[in-house]
């Protein structure tokens, strides 16, 4: 359940976008997530609608983007989008090294 | 573009640069509640206490029942609480080296809170991460909780005494582990039988000694 502590950090974020900005209020919070980040999206947005309250992101949602898993082959340089997190290259003898799914990042705050 | 976990990743950057210009080595021991972490750590720290100088962090939920264990080992260890909290974080462990002096160490080893979720995603600054898989717990946790095996270096099947009582396939774990993390070290360790805790122990003791 540490989807407490990110919905805590997303928050700041959105909060201090929208002071930098001197907005009274945020709308949308965009999030890109990795499908190998461990986050439930159901208990983030919970985690979020909880602390979110009284604050001027009352309002705001989080609009979430998901990243497939992909990695490059360290031999032949193939990229390849996985399924069964087999790190193996299936084309040659290399290894797969993780070049996306692990994102946790805020990519966007609406806020006027 | 901001990462979510940002503040915790400079925080765990410093406490990296602070273990490297102290030549402390760390490891963040990780595992679910009874994979027997605890106990592997008093019996590492029986055959490791001679040879190199350890100290012990222990992240626990409420209690001091683990740090009472490890302190009889003689080690000295530094107890955090996290009132709930699910995993350790930079600040915790920034905080807790205040009163550990890290020159006088050479392996400094983070017992974390027992989950196989949350953990994994939270840096600490630790040199590497070190997972107990326990063979009750089933041979299909790598790939159900594939992060915290992908962050390892090492995993350790634990309780392999227990092996005959179960349905574990040992071939089968092993070979998700290796596909999910080709480079990954596995050792198969009973506490209770001492098997494998020496192949365990000589790896860690190469590993500190950097």
């Amino acid at each position: 359940m540490h989807e407490a502590t990110l919905a805590e950090n997303i928050l700041n974020i959105a909060l201090e976008a929208a002071r930098q900005n001197h907005a009274a209020k945020v709308f949308k919070v965009g999030l890109t997530l990795g499908d190998m980040a461990g986050v439930e999206v159901e208990a983030l947005n919970l985690s979020f609608d909880v602390l979110k309250k009284d604050t001027s992101a009352e309002d705001a949602e989080l609009v979430i983007k998901r990243v497939p898993i992909s990695a490059t082959c360290n031999q032949c340089g193939k990229t390849f989008r996985l399924e069964r997190y087999n790190f193996f290259c299936p084309d040659c003898d290399g290894v797969l090294i993780l070049q996306s799914g692990r994102e946790l990042l805020v990519d966007f705050v609406d806020c006027e | 573009m901001k990462n979510i976990l940002g503040a915790n990743d400079d925080l765990a950057a410093l406490n990296r640069k602070m273990f490297a210009d102290s030549g402390v080595v760390v490891m963040n021991l990780m595992g679910s509640p009874g994979s027997g972490k605890t106990t592997l750590l008093e019996q590492t720290l029986t055959r490791l206490a001679d040879k190199i100088r350890i100290a012990v962090i222990e992240g626990d939920l409420f209690t001091a029942k683990d740090a009472e264990r490890i302190e009889r080992a003689g080690v000295d260890v530094i107890q955090i609480n996290t009132a709930g909290g699910c995993h350790l974080d930079a600040a915790m462990i920034q905080k807790a080296c205040a009163s550990l002096d890290l020159a006088a160490i050479d392996l400094l080893i983070v017992e974390n809170v027992g989950n196989l979720v949350c953990p994994a995603e939270f840096d600490l600054g630790e040199t590497f991460k070190a997972v107990v898989l326990s063979i009750t717990e089933g041979d299909d946790k790598p790939l159900k909780y594939p992060l915290i095996f992908k962050e390892s270096a090492v995993t350790l099947l634990n309780k392999i005494d227990l092996l005959p009582f179960t349905n574990f396939d040992v071939k089968s774990a092993r070979n998700d582990l290796t596909t999910l993390h080709p480079s990954i070290k596995i050792f198969e360790t009973s506490c209770t039988l001492g098997t494998g805790l020496d192949a365990w122990c000589a790896w860690l003791l190469e590993r500190a000694a950097v």
